[in-house]
């Protein structure tokens, strides 16, 4: 069974990628922080694989670890931080191609940076998703509140308010979000 | 400049040395300020910008590590420099020299600051993926250091010699710290240790640790010692946790660092854009090198997207000045070195095959290689000739050097070979 050391600075986002890694049979002897002495931590658990961040600072760290032979060299896989699958493959060609040596063949490795990418992509996605709402909610806060303003400016019912709102974002051509936002900025400066 | 350097350079450059003496022509003929009239103000200084002497590409992605030694490309960005010369330089600020290596050999970075050790590493496949390099030019000279730990000073340890007796005395395992395994700091900490009669690979153990978090290692007694770029140096004296017992250049006056790198492949397909490169670059390091200008340099790098360290860790040893944080102040006339008219960035031979002799020394290349045809290959001088000499910049007649590092041994390139071979310490 092959042993993987996982090293991020998210310990959210490895968290998922232990458990794939688990669930597939590979045994996971540590997952720890960039920030951790890399070189304690290699000597102490002998990983015969590392999964690590493209850009974390520690990678030199391997390097010397690897170069220099003081344990057995052993393959890295990386993973980026935005999902631009080309350059996670560009990046996990150069690292694994360079670090496969006698024992791991590189078809032992796949499923690895599969997993990694896959979980990877996934946690990206999550992230996006996660913004979109908090955007969408931040969104519907100004449209609340420039109805308001309308209301007492301009006498109106709700849904009055509502509907010039929308027949000034479509006569302007912009949404109906960024109109709020820009009656919210204006009244708070006007009035 | 010599005249047999120009016509070499004009050589080498084929048809662009007719367009520039038809441009040279035309000027006479019309009259110098009628024909700059013709020239928007922003190109005007560049003879290169005629027809296809256009840069290549206009936008370029440069990389580089948080270290005083990055001011070069930040300068050359900040301060315009880029676009006297028809490009746009976006500094790329990156967390490991692997990912430096990675982003230049897969284009995501088109050239970057980085470790001339490095560079030839890539070209001879040490540890990585083989892949032709160029070297367009030296950034600096000077200005790395060896730290050692408090605890090393409270034992007494003042000097090379001093902790030859301690490693001999106190059986422990020592630690020692560099930042990247075929780079300028494991040679220079090599070179030094060796000096002394301490075998790096055999004595000692040797880790890896980013600059930024060398301090913070030292602090929690990760290791003994560290070779590093400043402000990381200085930082370890202003932090308290352990002091300056040798610079880089007392190991090797005015030694080769940092270089700006990118791969054949890129200056083949973007000659021009390569030589505009040079030419901004090596703007940018004449006007670090004006003592006037270096107090606003250190300043502007300081801040958060460059080096992030305070101003004042990065100044003093920016202007020379020296305290080795253990009784001893100095000014030092061999600190960082950006231009000294070109002496700094003309890309010697002998700089680059210094690197594979160092590599060869301490095995990470097995066998001996061709010194002189890899440096020949990766070290542009042609086009950093044809840069220079647009500038007026002079460039040596020689591109071979002698110096006398620290253990009084000469490289002088005659014999790599030999001289690789010749150490008596090595691994």
């Amino acid at each position: 069974m092959l042993k993987v050391l996982l090293v991020d600075q998210s310990m959210k986002r490895s968290m998922p990628l232990k458990q794939a890694l688990t669930e597939v049979g590979y045994e996971v002897v540590g997952r720890i922080s960039d920030c951790a002495d890399l070189n304690q931590v290699v000597a102490k658990l002998q990983p015969d694989v590392i999964v690590i961040d493209v850009d974390s600072p520690s990678r030199d760290t391997l390097e010397h670890i690897v170069v220099s032979g003081q344990d057995t060299p052993r393959p890295i896989v990386m993973f980026t931080h935005d999902g631009d699958v080309d350059k996670i493959r560009s990046a996990t060609k150069v690292g694994v191609s360079a670090y496969v040596v006698g024992g791991l063949e590189s078809a032992r490795i796949r499923p690895i940076i599969d997993a990694a990418m896959a979980r990877f992509e996934e946690f990206s996605v999550m992230k996006q998703e996660l913004q979109s709402v908090t955007l969408k909610l931040s969104e519907r806060k100004n449209v609340e509140r420039a109805k308001g303003v309308l209301m007492k400016q301009k006498g109106l019912s709700e849904s009055e308010a509502y509907n010039l709102m929308r027949k000034m974002a479509m006569d302007r051509n912009i949404k109906l979000a960024d109109l709020a936002q820009q009656l919210v900025e204006a009244a708070s400066l006007l009035l | 400049m010599s005249d047999a350097k120009e016509t070499k350079a004009n050589e080498s450059s084929g048809t662009n040395h007719e367009r520039r003496n038809f441009f040279k022509l035309g000027a006479t003929a019309l009259g110098a300020s009628a024909m700059m009239g013709l020239i928007p103000g922003g190109i005007r200084s560049s003879a290169w910008a005629a027809g296809s002497d256009a840069p290549e590409k206009t936008e370029v992605k440069i990389g580089f590590i948080p270290l005083t030694d990055c001011a070069p490309i930040v300068v050359a960005a900040q301060m315009g420099f880029d676009k006297k010369y028809g490009i746009k330089i976006t500094p790329s600020k990156e967390a490991s020299w692997a990912a430096i290596r990675d982003k230049t050999v897969n284009g995501e970075l088109d050239a970057a600051h980085v470790l001339y050790g490095l560079v030839y590493g890539v070209q001879m496949g040490i540890g990585g993926q083989q892949k032709d390099m160029s070297l367009l030019m030296t950034l600096n000279h000077n200005g790395q250091g060896i730290t050692l730990s408090n605890q090393v000073k409270d034992k007494g340890v003042t000097s090379g010699a001093t902790l030859k007796r301690l490693i001999d005395n106190e059986n422990r395992d020592y630690t020692f710290a560099q930042t990247f395994p075929t780079g300028t700091h494991a040679m220079w900490l090599y070179y030094w240790l060796a000096a002394y009669g301490i075998n790096p690979i055999k004595d000692v153990k040797t880790i890896v640790v980013p600059p930024p978090q060398m301090v913070a290692n030292m602090r929690v007694g990760n290791m003994d010692g560290y070779c590093v770029g400043e402000p990381w140096n200085a930082r370890a004296i202003y932090d308290k946790v352990g002091y300056t017992v040798a610079t880089s250049q007392d190991i090797w006056t005015d030694h080769p660092e940092k270089v700006l790198g990118t791969t054949a492949e890129f200056v083949q397909k973007n000659p021009n854009t390569a030589r505009a490169m040079i030419m901004a670059i090596l703007d940018a390091c004449r006007y670090i090198d004006a003592t006037a200008n270096r107090a606003a340099v250190a300043k502007l790098i300081a801040g958060k997207a460059y080096v992030n360290a305070p101003e004042e860790v990065i100044e003093g040893r920016f202007l020379g000045h020296y305290d080795n944080g253990n009784g001893k102040k100095w000014e030092d006339p061999n600190y960082m070195k950006f231009f000294e008219d070109g002496k700094v960035n003309f890309p010697y031979l002998s700089d680059g095959m210094w690197f594979l002799t160092q590599h060869k020394r301490w095995g990470l290349l097995k066998d001996d290689p061709d010194y002189l045809a890899i440096a020949k290959k990766i070290n542009r001088i042609e086009l950093y000739t044809e840069a220079a000499t647009q500038l007026k910049i002079a460039v040596p007649k020689d591109a071979m050097r002698s110096s006398k590092l620290i253990d009084g041994i000469v490289w002088d390139a005659k014999d790599p070979k030999a001289y690789a071979a010749g150490f008596k310490i090595k691994a």
